[in-house]
């Protein structure tokens, strides 16, 4: 199981749930400056970005994966969140979005200078989504809505890498409970195993960061705990990729995070052999 | 699509490389490498191998450049990984100036990796030596009367040592990325009847684990059970059948000529 070949010929699927809900407009982590929705547009940002260089392979980019992102929460109702070229689509092959993010910043970073030192250098920074916040937070219908990507992506893909569905909330639902929808697109799956949920909460609440969880003890809330439930098991992959990018993943470790940024969590599924030393 | 055997035979040494790439992928993204120089030298033969990693941008010609900068070149052993400037700074000219989306310009910029084994055979008295980084192997078979037994494993001797993420070699030089604390070196002798393969990482734990379930493959891969590209490939199915992960593959194979006795005082 969760162990099929990740190739252009046989793509990995993520799904995205974003929530853009009014609540997001609140601080985020107590901070006064920072508010949910900012963290989320970075999360998000940093995801597509992540796994766009990911997939770079000399000048183009291979097709590993497929991706939709789902928004919930502007006006109350789901639907996907792209905006410009890819406004209304579902899944996308990543060199689409890649090739269509909303729009690219020149950024100023340290970059090894090839010679053992730093040096400034301008780099590309591309941006696929802005902080939204409006309506309420119909998280359960994003879930029905994943499912439906998840079923049609299994129909076409049967033996496949099982589909993973990231969401990203404060975890403040408005429809209904979102645990049995979670569970429900859980049931679904290829041949090599079921559909993962991931839960990324993002709180208004200060307080450290966890990361990849085994158990909800120590989770500062109900909304936290509640997304802990809908979380998947990592695979045994992932855990251990997770311990070599230096991530906490002990035995039973759910795919759950508080108020942190889990980027590499594009790197848990495996699309061949990944140096140890490439940062 | 198999790639043609490209034989090098001379004496004192007879030296083969069969090769192909990824199943589902095209001859030109085959990133493995492998060189040889002086299979006829009355003093010195040198090997390598490379694997480019997937994961990375321009690794196949970084793993080129590394076999053909070790097998040209003068450094051998460790201090070959402190010399990498000059091809380094090759790989850097031969990517800048070309017109790349944001995505690939950023990759390239991160640089290319590899894995590598390198030897160094002393014709005269057939004691190698040999430096690796990562999971490319030196496998140093010997011919018993009655079977092939393997005599040594290099740098990686048990299938369950293989992984996804090996340090490796890179293309750029970075502030923590030294690669010579990961340095691996070995040494033998050659014997009259010995076989030296030189394998990429997916090969290696293949031939490993069959050695370990005590149904070895040496035959399979020795003069007497591959010789042809064809007989290659039907090994390369067989390995993937039994769940070999599907990868680039590489074998180098070196055995001692009869009557490539020169040199030998």
């Amino acid at each position: 199981m969760y162990s099929a070949e990740i190739s252009r010929k046989n793509p990995g699927c993520f799904i995205f749930l974003l929530d853009q809900s009014a609540s997001m407009e609140d601080p985020f982590g107590g901070s006064s400056d920072r508010r949910k929705a900012d963290e989320l547009a970075t999360i998000i940002n940093k995801l597509l970005h992540n796994l766009s260089i990911r997939c770079a392979k000399g000048d183009s980019i291979y097709d590993y994966f497929h991706v939709a992102v789902i928004g919930y929460g502007q006006d109350t109702v789901v639907k996907s969140a792209f905006d410009g070229p890819m406004s209304g689509k579902d899944l996308v092959p990543i060199s689409d979005l890649a090739n269509n993010p909303l729009r690219i910043e020149d950024r100023v970073k340290k970059a090894d200078d090839g010679n053992g030192g730093l040096v400034e250098q301008t780099v590309k920074f591309p941006l696929w989504f802005e902080a939204k916040h409006a309506g309420g937070t119909p998280m359960s219908s994003a879930f029905k809505m994943a499912a439906d990507l998840v079923q049609r992506w299994v129909a076409e893909h049967a033996k496949g890498f099982p589909p993973i569905v990231i969401n990203i909330t404060d975890g403040e639902s408005t429809d209904g409970d979102p645990v049995q929808e979670a569970k429900a697109l859980c049931s679904l799956g290829s041949d090599d195993g079921a559909a993962l949920v991931f839960n990324i909460h993002l709180s208004s609440a200060a307080g450290n960061p966890i990361e990849l969880p085994a158990s909800a003890d120590g989770l500062p809330d109900k909304f936290s705990k509640q997304l802990f439930d809908m979380s998947s098991n990592l695979t045994p992959f992932m855990i251990s990729r997770a311990k070599e990018l230096g991530m906490p993943a002990d035995e039973g470790a759910r795919g759950f995070v508080f108020n942190a940024q889990p980027v590499q969590v594009i790197q848990f599924l495996d699309i061949g052999t990944r140096p140890a030393n490439l940062r | 699509m198999i790639d043609a055997l490209h034989p090098v035979i001379a004496a004192p040494f007879s030296i083969e490389a069969f090769s192909c790439q990824k199943a589902g992928n095209a001859r030109t993204e085959y990133e493995d490498a492998w060189a040889i120089r002086g299979s006829d030298s009355p003093t010195r033969c040198r090997v390598a191998v490379a694997d480019g990693a997937t994961e990375s941008s321009f690794s196949a010609l970084w793993a080129a450049l590394l076999v053909e900068s070790f097998v040209r070149g003068r450094s051998h052993g460790p201090e070959f990984f402190r010399h990498l400037g000059a091809i380094r700074r090759l790989w850097r000219r031969k990517i800048r100036g070309r017109p790349l989306p944001w995505f690939a310009a950023e990759k390239a910029g991160r640089g290319a990796y590899a894995a590598f084994v390198g030897v160094s055979l002393n014709a005269v008295n057939r004691g190698w030596r040999a430096v690796a980084i990562g999971d490319c192997c030196l496998l140093h078979v010997r011919a018993l009367p009655s079977q092939l037994e393997l005599v040594s494993a290099f740098p990686l001797s048990h299938s369950e040592e293989f992984g996804s993420s090996p340090f490796l070699v890179g293309s750029v030089k970075k502030t923590d990325d030294d690669p010579l604390p990961h340095v691996r070196v070995s040494e033998g002798v050659l014997g009259a009847d010995d076989t030296l393969f030189f394998a990429s990482d997916a090969l290696s734990a293949w031939l490993l684990r069959r050695a370990e379930k005590g149904e070895p493959a040496w035959d399979a891969i020795s003069p007497l059970g591959m010789n042809t590209q064809e007989d290659f490939e039907t090994l390369v199915t067989q390995a993937r059948e039994e769940g070999t992960r599907n990868d680039d593959m590489t074998l180098v194979r070196l055995t001692r000529r009869a009557g490539g006795e020169r040199g030998a005082g």
